[in-house]
């Protein structure tokens, strides 16, 4: 490794100042191979603040003092979690990168949206599984899961149920439920409301009827009085909730839920995997772990890599078989479909802009400044600072690609050189700092480590 | 007195550790606010950890103070550089900069300060004496009525677009259009991402933001830079800022004006407390109700300029407690940052809902206290702020474009750690430059982007479960009550153009006889 900094070095000479500086603070800790050597990126396909966060910061916090190297957690989220699940499956396989990986990961690609399975990462550790519970308004009239079934057998299609989005976890919970009692699987109307947060809310507004979600999601708004849980889908009660009976206990044989664990990409060499599981095990046998995960109410369910790796196949062919059933496919056409409301839009926005051609509103504004030659190669110059930046910042690292391109742009503005070198050597060093250090926010790691 | 509130009042205003974790907060609030792309939930996310080992108490310390602080602090470079630092500040980056750029920038920051407080202790009273009472109102928001609200959010935007409202229809519009391609979060499908697993994500309205502002900002000024002297000039406007001597206008502006500051506050803390709707909503839609001055493009009307600035921040700073009326109340979250703090409760072994306000008054006494004390530091602090962004505008020009550049591409990788948002920043910044010099307003575009997607929902939903029918939308008394509103809304409008349209010409005859006016 040393000797490729040194070419690297010599290859960029011009930068000698920047590099020297750079150098002596990486010989301190360069050396014989060491792992991990640099900060773990610990990827959360979820926003921040859910449950799936809270988790992954926990084990972040911990994990960091285990392996004495950060451990940053960034929200990849959007797309249902294709987005984060994708980055993960997909980073180097270095060791670098972890994924908090959870039960989407089983449904997407049965859903066809991503490639991505269960098949495309190593995992690591299982940390927990939540069981589905379904809720009512305190003011309902059933007050067991019988109760609901002869409701729904009664009058199909008129209860309309939430938790998530169309084809979630908490959708599929339900579902498959019904489908097990021998009902039709859109029996209940299923409104897609993304998250248990808003879904509670509008079974108190009276907008739904039925909501299905985590236990502790509901926990608040069940000590409240406001709703009560008619049942929780798992084996057995959970300890956190005695009060409430299972479904089994009352008569039917479903249980669903989600889970979430620790993976890597494949192919991540076999002793870094091993020490990062044995790192994650000392954390997650923790008392202070437990207790974090006792209080804020999450079910800790450990498994290690083989056992994990069986759960999930498991659960793979158990969506399978909901996903592609027939059942579920009726459930999955929609009425209103995707591109109703982006064709309203689409016709609204041309229907304004013909007007505006019409009139010709479009026209330069009076006081816009009038493009020159000289101007607009100077505009181009952030073009080429932005492209440079994405071209060079991941191979490169973040700091001697953004000070040679803020070196580049100020002298090519005409400041003089004493100033524009001190504006960079002092303001992408302290960037660096206060971002990558002080913030946490990985910034790209280049040819210094830096 | 309860007994409980002398307690409380002891464990926040004598313990030290409170005071250095509101300090703190106050200092990291203010830097993360004022730079594009730190948002204030991902701040939120890092203060987490610290929370792990801080007494309850400081803990919430902490988190009220850094998002009072971040809320202000985006103004700074929303007035000084026309950046928003937060999506809330969006709504008024024109009106903002426009007077910093006539060289009124201290008497604007200072207003904004001035009125961020007031907003942020009315929200503060709303929630110690409402709290409970607004919780149940909340509850009465079915899909329905969010529709309305986000319909009346943007139509807002729409009709604060000075003299062009079908340019500011457009740029909903667009944005609207923009925040649908990706995986759509009701049908789980996609939608314009051609294959490419980095839009499944869609299109993130931090990046585009700091692009339609920020890049296209820098682009504009690169293009004048010869023009105006060598670029080795500051900026326009760039005379010195005076705090202190703003000071006491800006306070006098607020009493002069009560009945306008309590109608934003409530706005504010209304809207606020609503999932789903937050300050950025909040301080569109005050803003469209203050709307009302007429506006006069040959001469810049800065005093309706600075009360319309100060309605829209106090909404925006009052919508921060509103979010906690429904969390600590039913533990459900109003926004991104409660959602967080629901968990660092939990952790403590606080579970909200309303058995907290008998099992742990203290609590309870000790967060009211705590929004009232961070927003009063936040005047000093905030002070010091502008003192030092009015440093910036001393750079020349050649400087301090290519540094706001590379912060705007830090702040766009900030949001996600991925280097696609930096090309949809840049794709923004030439969007934006090129709307811009069209006279097609900027921050309708994000709005559209931020409530496309919530919008859209609502919809379907409304849809799915009346069964197509489209009475389903007024169909509730508080769905009416909110679509009399837009209607309201609409119409007022439409009379003030046509009266601004026919006033002009009487003005010009009478401003000869009264140039004092």
């Amino acid at each position: 490794m040393p000797t490729m900094i040194r070419s690297s070095l010599h290859r960029c000479a011009p930068l000698t100042l920047l590099m020297l500086l750079a150098l002596s603070l990486h010989v301190g800790c360069s050396g014989e191979e060491r792992f991990p050597d640099r900060p773990i990126m610990l990827i959360c396909p979820w926003s921040a603040g859910g449950g799936t966060d809270t988790v992954s910061r926990k084990v972040a916090a911990m994990l960091e003092q285990e392996l004495g190297v950060p451990v940053n957690v960034v929200n990849a989220t959007g797309g249902s979690g294709v987005t984060g699940h994708t980055r993960g499956a997909l980073a180097p396989p270095d060791g670098h990168t972890l994924t908090m990986i959870t039960v989407e990961l089983n449904m997407l690609h049965w859903r066809g949206l991503t490639n991505i399975g269960p098949d495309d990462f190593r995992p690591v550790m299982l940390l927990n599984q939540d069981a589905a519970a379904l809720f009512v308004p305190a003011d309902s009239p059933w007050h067991t899961i019988s109760d609901l079934r002869e409701a729904v057998a009664e009058a199909p299609r008129l209860l309309k149920a939430s938790g998530t989005a169309q084809g979630g976890i908490w959708h599929v919970s339900v579902a498959g439920w019904l489908d097990s009692e021998g009902l039709r699987a859109d029996d209940i109307l299923w409104i897609p409301i993304n998250g248990a947060g808003p879904s509670l809310d509008a079974l108190m507004s009276g907008g739904v009827d039925l909501v299905c979600c985590s236990l502790p999601e509901a926990a608040s708004l069940m000590d409240a009085g406001r709703v009560r849980c008619l049942g929780v889908m798992a084996e057995d009660r959970i300890a956190d909730f005695p009060d409430v009976p299972t479904f089994r206990e009352q008569g039917s044989d479903w249980s669903m839920g989600g889970w979430r664990g620790l993976a890597l990409p494949l192919g991540v060499p076999e002793d870094r995997a091993e020490l990062l599981v044995t790192a994650i095990d000392r954390v997650i046998q923790s008392d202070e772990y437990l207790d974090f995960m006792q209080r804020t109410g999450f079910n800790v369910s450990p498994a290690r890599p083989g056992e994990f790796w069986e759960i999930m196949a498991q659960f793979d062919r158990q969506m399978g078989a909901i996903l592609t059933g027939e059942a579920f496919q009726s459930v999955r056409r929609t009425r209103y479909g995707p591109m109703i409301f982006p064709g309203v839009i689409l016709a609204l926005l041309g229907v304004s802009l013909a007007i505006l051609l019409f009139r010709g509103g479009l026209r330069r504004a009076p006081d816009a400044p009038r493009l020159d030659r000289a101007g607009v190669s100077r505009m181009a110059l952030v073009l080429l600072f932005v492209v440079g930046y994405m071209a060079l910042a991941s191979q490169v690292g973040y700091v001697l690609t953004a000070s040679t391109l803020l070196l580049g742009m100020l002298l090519l503005l005409g400041v003089r050189w004493p100033v524009a070198f001190a504006t960079a050597a002092v303001l992408v060093p302290s960037t660096y700092q206060v971002f990558a250090v002080g913030l946490r926010v990985p910034l790209p790691w280049g040819w210094l480590g830096w | 007195m309860d007994p409980a509130i002398l307690d409380a009042a002891r464990q926040v205003l004598l313990d030290p550790v409170v005071w250095t974790a509101v300090i703190g907060a106050a200092i990291y609030g203010v830097f993360v606010g004022a730079v594009p792309g730190l948002t204030a939930t991902m701040a939120m996310a890092l203060l987490v950890p610290v929370t792990y080992w801080l007494p309850p108490l400081p803990a919430l310390a902490a988190v009220v103070t850094m998002v009072a602080c971040a809320i202000f602090s985006g103004d700074i470079p929303t007035i000084l550089l026309r950046i928003p630092g937060t999506p809330a500040s969006a709504a008024y980056a024109d009106i903002g900069n426009g007077l910093s750029a006539r060289g009124k920038g201290d008497q604007a920051l200072v207003t904004s300060l001035v009125f961020s407080v007031a907003g942020g202790l009315f929200g503060a009273v709303v929630l110690i004496l409402l709290g409970s009472q607004l919780a149940q109102v909340g509850t009465l928001f079915s899909p329905a009525e969010h529709f309305w609200l986000y319909v009346l959010g943007l139509t807002c935007a729409v009709v604060v677009s000075k003299d062009a409202p079908l340019k500011g229809a457009m740029a909903v519009l667009l944005g609207l259009l923009v925040s649908t391609v990706g995986l759509s979060a009701v049908h789980a499908r996609s939608r314009f991402t051609l294959g490419n697993p980095e839009l499944y994500q869609g299109i993130g309205f931090i990046p585009a933001m700091i692009g339609l502002f920020g890049v296209s900002e820098v682009l504009k000024n690169l293009l004048t830079l010869e023009a105006s002297g060598h670029g080795s000039v500051p900026l326009e406007g760039s005379s010195r800022i005076r705090v202190l001597r703003a000071l006491p206008g800006s306070v006098g502006r607020l009493f002069r004006r009560p009945i306008s500051s309590l109608r934003s506050g409530s706005i504010g803390a209304l809207i606020g407390m609503l999932p789903g709707a937050g300050a950025d909503i909040a301080s569109w839609v005050s803003l469209g109700v203050s709307s009302r001055s007429r506006q006069d493009p040959d001469q810049p009307d800065d005093e309706g300029a600075l009360d319309r600035l100060g309605d829209a921040t106090t909404a925006n700073s009052s919508a921060l407690a509103g979010a906690w009326i429904p969390a600590l109340i039913f533990g459900i979250p109003g926004d991104s940052v409660t959602a967080i703090v629901i968990g660092v409760l939990m952790m403590k072994d606080l579970r909200p809902g309303p058995e907290i306000f008998e099992k742990q008054p203290i609590i309870v006494y000790g967060l009211y206290l705590i929004f009232i004390l961070a927003n009063l530091v936040l005047l000093p602090i905030g002070l010091l702020a502008i003192k030092a962004g009015g440093l910036v505008l001393r750079a020349p020009r050649r400087i301090l474009m290519p540094v706001i550049l590379l912060f705007c591409v830090l702040g766009a990788y900030a949001i996600n750690g991925s280097t696609f948002d930096v090309g949809v920043m840049l794709a923004s910044g030439l969007i934006g430059f090129s709307l811009e010099r069209r006279g097609v307003p900027l921050g309708p575009v994000v709005l559209g982007i931020i409530l496309g997607g919530p919008l859209e929902e609502r919809l379907i939903q409304v849809l799915t479960s009346a069964d197509g029918s489209a009475i389903a939308f007024i169909d509730r008394w508080p769905a009416r009550i909110l679509a009399l509103i837009w209607l309201a809304l609409l119409f007022a409008t439409l009379l003030q153009r046509r009266t601004a349209l026919v006033r002009p010409s009487q003005e010009s005859s009478e401003g000869v006889d009264t140039p004092g006016d």
